[in-house]
C-alpha cells in the first residue's frame, strides 16, 4: 500500500469512516490471516484472533498516531494477541502439533494448507514451516512472505535489528534444512 | 545443491506460498462488528452542538463582576492617592 494512501486511509479512520475501515479491512485481512494461520497451525485459533486483531484496531483507531504503519500495528497486534492465545492455554509450541492434527509433524502426511499448495515447492515450504518453532517461523512469515524489513521486524517482536537479522539467517538456515529434508523424502513414502 | 541454490529456493520458496483467508462467514462477521464499533464511535466523533446564548451568561457575568471589582479597586485607590 503507498505511503500517501496509507495515511489517508488512517486520518480517515481515526475519524470513524466506515469506506476506509473496509479498504484496510480488505488489503490486510488475507495478509494478516495467513499469518496467523501458518503461525497457529491451528484455523479456528487464527479465525479468533484475526477477529480480535480487527476489532482492537476499530476500538483504537482514535489513538493511532497519524503517521502510523498499518501493517506493522496490525501484524504487532496479532503476534501478540497469538504469544497471548499460547501462553493463556500454557501451550508447549512442540505440542501444537498434537492438538491439531491437521498439521503436519514430520513425515506424518499433508496438512490441508499442504494439500491445497498446488506447486511443489510450496507444499515443501508449508510443510518445513510448519516443523520450526513458533519464533523461526514469525520471522521468516514476517520478512520473506509479508516483505516487512527487519527493522519493521524488530519494532513487532519487541527486539533490537541486529537480533532479528542474526535469528532471520539462523531460521533461514533451518527452513532450507527442513526443505531439503522434504526433498529427500518422496512424497508417496512420506505419506 | 550449492549453498546460494538452497538459499535461493527457500526466497523463493517463502514468496511462492499463497495467501489464505477466514471463512467467508466469519470474513463478514469481523466486518459487522468492526463496523457496528465504528458506528457506536460516531457520537462521540460529531462536533459538539453549537454554542447557546446560557453558555455565554456565566462567562459574562463573571466578566461584569471581575469589572465591577476592579472599578471599585481603582475608586478606592484614587481616594486614598487624593
Amino acid at each position: 500500500m503507498e505511503r500517501e494512501i496509507e495515511l489517508r486511509l488512517v486520518a480517515r479512520l481515526k475519524a470513524g469512516d466506515a469506506a476506509a475501515f473496509e479498504a484496510i479491512y480488505e488489503a490486510y485481512r488475507p495478509r494478516l490471516f495467513s499469518f496467523l494461520v501458518r503461525l497457529s497451525r491451528r484455523r479456528d485459533v487464527a479465525e479468533d484472533l484475526l477477529e480480535e486483531a480487527w476489532l482492537r484496531l476499530v476500538s483504537r483507531a482514535e489513538t493511532l498516531a497519524d503517521d502510523a504503519r498499518l501493517g506493522p500495528w496490525l501484524f504487532t497486534v496479532a503476534r501478540n494477541l497469538y504469544f497471548s492465545w499460547r501462553r493463556s492455554r500454557a501451550l508447549d509450541p512442540s505440542r501444537t502439533t498434537e492438538l491439531d492434527p491437521a498439521w503436519p509433524a514430520s513425515g506424518r502426511g499433508d496438512s490441508p494448507f499442504e494439500a491445497a499448495a498446488h506447486g511443489e515447492l510450496e507444499r515443501r515450504v508449508e510443510a518445513a514451516l510448519a516443523r520450526l518453532s513458533s519464533s523461526d517461523r514469525e520471522l521468516l512469515l514476517l520478512v520473506g512472505v509479508e516483505g516487512l524489513t527487519p527493522m519493521e521486524v524488530a519494532g513487532i517482536c519487541g527486539l533490537p535489528a541486529v537480533t532479528v537479522r542474526a535469528r532471520l539467517h539462523r531460521a533461514r538456515e533451518r527452513l532450507a534444512v527442513e526443505m531439503g529434508a522434504g526433498r529427500a523424502v518422496p512424497r508417496a513414502r512420506a505419506g | 545443491m550449492s549453498i546460494e541454490e538452497r538459499w535461493d529456493e527457500v526466497e523463493e520458496g517463502l514468496r511462492a506460498l499463497r495467501a489464505h483467508d477466514a471463512s467467508e462467514a466469519r470474513v463478514e462477521r469481523i466486518r459487522d462488528r468492526c463496523l457496528a464499533a465504528l458506528e457506536a464511535r460516531r457520537p462521540r466523533l460529531r462536533p459538539a452542538r453549537a454554542v447557546g446564548w446560557r453558555d455565554w451568561l456565566e462567562p459574562a457575568f463573571a466578566l461584569g463582576l471581575g469589572a465591577l471589582y476592579l472599578a471599585e479597586a481603582v475608586t478606592r485607590a484614587l481616594a486614598v492617592y487624593r
